[in-house]
């Protein structure tokens, strides 16, 4: 044993921290109808800009799913005056990273620079909204590009749990229900003029661009209204963004088989609110408490305890409407059905209730956790960004807040109830010879096998 | 010009080396521990040791339970972890500043007196914990077992770096409470410890309070002091192939680069940005843009201290396309590049990427903290922190060419091939 030189010192008390309130930012409007949204950011020496230009998803054509993601891919590919390959210099010339993307509710294009090259990255993000060339080599490698990373995410367990879970849980003929990026039907089916027309629903009117960073010294209006303000293309009906509608039928698993996989990966899923719903703080502490940490219950069984898994996390995925609740991670093979009863076992005693103790602590981490979120011009871009996709109010991380602390046990039983009350859509990726058995004798509901 | 984060060191008497750069824009503090012991220090039969022991450091100490150094943090929103690597183990908290003084009792519960808690179910259960890491990070996933492939081939048996942190599974069986007791004496203490703090507290009360939790604990550890032995790049070929359920065929050319913080690697790591690290890179612009027979293409060094470190270029091999003939085309690009360097343009490229992404990594409380510890626990140095940025500057296109004819030619390369199963038997001989 440790010689102690000492006896053990008392544990220290810790001062609580006042309240702290995230940051609210300075807006305005050009001309155009492009909103700036900005956080001055003295010590941050790397500026962040989030564009997010609302788009539903839902508006692709059938045939042509991914076709959003596709034009996302393809708008620094090439723009202004600069072919791809001049035009990827450069931004990489200036210190830029652009990396451009897009979820239900729309584009985003986003930005790192640091603060001295930020006139010429806002002239090339500029050009990429306003003026992409969409090359026709450059096309037809973004596609075929996409076709491997599907095939590739088809190998990844935890991807491809992802794409059976979105088609579990979602209407059939809901958007949701498909994978964002489009499959190698829709990708095949894609052409430049395509590109082209999807372009045309990006649009300044109803889009936000935030600028995070260290911001003194610069005119900011002047440099937006030389460059991101001159993007004034003909006006395009503003988008209809709807939550999902849930499939809806009850809990059910589905078996994505894998021969010889030494794992089993989970992915469970029901419809849960949005940020916007009023009764949203209680959801962020729910999943914190089931699987946010070693501690929690789900790890505290099936971790701490079992020794079955290196983690499974428990989280919302809201979305620009709606969302999901979602428990995913792996467990060793040859425990794959006792580890999914325990793991419902968990869920169906969260329904028995928490007591104060555990939710003070829920409540307390997700609070003094919330400065550190704020912390790097990044962090608190991507923040804005999500409160302008998701159309909430620049008070709403205080309103939250406030609301979390008055939360009471019975607020968690209320919202618990509105998750998985219909069922849960239950995937393993995994061995289907070695689990299938023992899965349906769970009885926990209709057994799906379908190949990897 | 360097950069001018405050920096201010102390070294406790038991040689706890104290590492405080006050920052109070939000008002959190990070706490971070750098141990000296990394994989590298792991004997034969004993792999994935440091790494399996970092995760005991959660199950209790002296005067804190199982499970509590975590719950204990997280409720005062604490965000917290480890992490081991070749070099290194490091643990890491960013709380709320009043909870500063309850971090780092914590920590110094577990850095002085773990072995009073640590039991035989605790070290099951925890191994248990670790081979699910192992599975879902190596076993299970494609591509999964490229790294321990590349450390296999690169570096020659009973080198540190010739295996993985995570280890085998065998060796982790192996390990038994007399391991842990032994590893903890050997290494874990003051002496060969960094502490940082990163964030809302001065010099003063900073150190005053790190001098509070861990003034009494003894010198206890042994430090390497052994003299690293440098590793020459390979002198020929060496080659590794795998086949499997693989999506694509992926290509990973391995080199041995100079040890880190040196001139001779920040111009290879240069060098390897210049061939594959950057959307303007050359690989990038003849084989992904122009040929499109690689899908991707991407460069990574590693900088490491035993004598070696690690550049890396991946290629995904495009369908349809042979590997042997995209690698052919790999290396003439690595030979042209060493009688040529770089174009004015991609220096230019490079060091503005460099610049932007080092300031992004200390823009972030928690990260500048983990680079300073890195900086003094492996270099003797917090104030790189502030000067790295120039001496990547000041490396010159001369420099950035002889780092390419030196370190990445052709015959210097390790080659591990991940390989479709589908794949006929020819392609096997042409790689061969």
């Amino acid at each position: 044993m440790t010689t102690p030189v000492s006896g053990p010192k008392p544990r220290p008390a810790v001062t609580p921290p006042p309240v702290w309130t995230p940051p609210i930012p300075d807006e305005f409007t050009t001309a155009t109808g492009l909103r700036i949204v900005t956080h001055d950011l003295p010590s941050q020496q790397v500026i962040s800009i989030r564009t997010v230009l609302p788009v539903a998803l839902a508006d692709e054509p059938r045939a042509h799913e991914g076709v959003t993601v596709m034009l996302a891919r393809l708008l620094d590919e090439g723009a202004g005056d600069l072919d791809a390959e001049a035009f990827a210099l450069a931004l990489e010339r200036q210190g830029a990273a652009l990396g451009a993307g897009a979820q239900d509710g729309g584009v985003s294009v986003d930005v790192d620079v640091p603060v001295r090259h930020l006139p010429a990255a806002l002239r090339l993000l500029a050009d990429a909204l306003a003026r992409p060339l969409f090359p026709e080599d450059e096309v037809r490698r973004v596609l075929r590009n996409r076709i491997a990373e599907y095939e590739h995410e088809t190998t990844l367990a935890p991807h491809r749990a992802a794409r059976a879970l979105i088609a579990g849980l979602w209407a059939a003929d809901d958007r949701a229900s498909r994978p964002t990026a489009g499959t190698p039907e829709t990708i095949g089916a894609l052409d430049r003029e395509a590109i082209a027309a999807r372009h045309e629903a990006l649009q300044p009117r109803g889009a936000t661009v935030v600028v995070a960073g260290r911001l003194a010294g610069l005119d900011l209006p002047a440099l937006i209204d030389d460059t991101l303000g001159r993007w004034d293309p003909p006006g395009h009906p503003e988008p209809v963004l709807a939550a999902p509608v849930p499939r809806a039928d009850g809990t059910r698993i589905i078996l994505i088989d894998r021969p010889g996989a030494v794992q089993s990966e989970f992915a469970i899923g029901a419809d849960a609110p949005g940020r916007a719903d009023p009764g949203w703080a209680a959801y962020p502490v729910l999943a914190y408490l089931l699987g946010g940490s070693p501690g929690a219950r789900i790890d505290a069984l099936l971790r701490e305890d079992k020794g079955y898994t290196y983690g499974i996390r428990a989280a919302l995925r809201p979305r620009a409407r709606g969302g999901s609740f979602v428990i995913s991670g792996s467990v060793r093979a040859e425990v794959t059905a006792e580890a999914l009863d325990l793991l419902m076992g968990v869920l169906e005693r969260a329904r028995d209730g928490f007591a104060e103790a555990e939710l003070a602590g829920g409540v307390d981490f997700l609070t003094r956790a919330t400065p550190g979120r704020w912390a790097t011009a990044d962090a608190v871009a991507d923040e804005t960004a999500a409160l302008a996709l998701e159309g909430l109010g620049w008070d709403f991380p205080a309103h939250t807040a406030a609301a979390r602390r008055a939360l009471t046990p019975a607020d968690l039983d209320g919202a618990l109830a509105r998750v998985g009350a219909a069922g849960w859509t239950i995937v393993v990726v995994g061995d289907a010879a070695r689990t299938r058995a023992s899965l349906d004798a769970l009885g926990i509901g209709p057994l799906e096998v379908l190949p990897g | 010009m360097p950069l001018d984060y405050p920096i201010h060191t102390a070294t406790l008497p038991n040689g706890l080396r104290v590492v405080i750069s006050p920052d109070h824009q939000v008002p959190t503090v990070t706490v971070n521990l750098w141990v000296g012991v990394g994989s590298r220090h792991e004997p034969p039969g004993r792999t994935g040791f440091a790494h399996l022991f970092e995760h005991l450091m959660f199950q209790g100490s002296r005067s804190v339970a199982s499970g509590e150094h975590f719950a204990a943090l997280l409720a005062q929103g604490g965000r917290l972890n480890a992490t081991t690597w070749f070099d290194r183990t490091n643990y890491f908290e960013t709380v709320p500043t009043g909870a500063l003084d309850l971090a780092l009792w914590l920590e110094a519960d577990r850095h002085g007196y773990l072995l009073d808690a640590v039991t035989q179910a605790n070290l099951d259960n925890q191994r248990d914990v670790v081979k699910e890491e192992k599975r879902q990070r190596y076993d299970n996933p494609p591509y999964g077992q490229v790294l321990p492939d590349v450390y296999a081939v690169l570096f020659p048996p009973g080198h540190p770096y010739h295996h993985a942190t995570i280890g085998s599974m065998a060796d982790l069986d192996a390990a038994s409470l007399d391991d842990v007791h032994a590893f903890f004496r050997r290494w874990y203490g003051p002496n060969n410890t960094v502490l940082t703090l990163c964030g809302d507290v001065t010099f003063e009360d900073g150190y005053a309070a790190v001098e509070r939790a861990f003034g009494d604990l003894p010198a206890s550890a042994t430090p390497d002091t052994r003299t690293p032995v440098p590793l020459p790049p390979l002198s020929e070929p060496h080659r590794f192939e795998r086949r499997g359920p693989v999506p694509h065929d992926r290509l990973t050319l391995a080199f041995r680069l100079p040890v880190d913080q040196t001139p001779g690697f920040h111009a290879a790591s240069l060098a390897l940005d210049v061939l594959g690290g950057l959307a303007s890179s050359r690989l990038v612009r003849r084989l992904v843009r122009g040929s499109q027979e690689a899908l991707s293409v991407h460069a990574t060094a590693w900088g490491l201290i035993d004598g070696a470190s690690i550049g890396m270029l991946t290629l995904d091999v495009a369908p349809g396309v042979d590997p042997a003939a995209l690698e052919e085309q790999v290396l003439a690009e690595l030979v042209a590049f060493g009688e040529r360097g770089p174009t004015e343009a991609e220096l230019e490229a490079c060091q503005a990427q460099n610049e932007r992404a080092w300031l992004a990594a200390l823009a972030a409380q928690d990260e500048r903290a983990d680079l300073l510890s890195q900086a003094t626990l492996l270099h003797g140095n917090p104030g790189l922190v502030n000067t790295h940025l120039d001496d990547l500057m000041a490396t010159t296109a001369t420099q950035i060419k002889a780092a390419a004819a030196a370190y990445l030619q052709p015959q210097q390369r390790a080659v591990v091939a991940h390989l479709r199963e589908a794949t006929t038997g020819t392609d096997s001989e042409a790689l061969a």
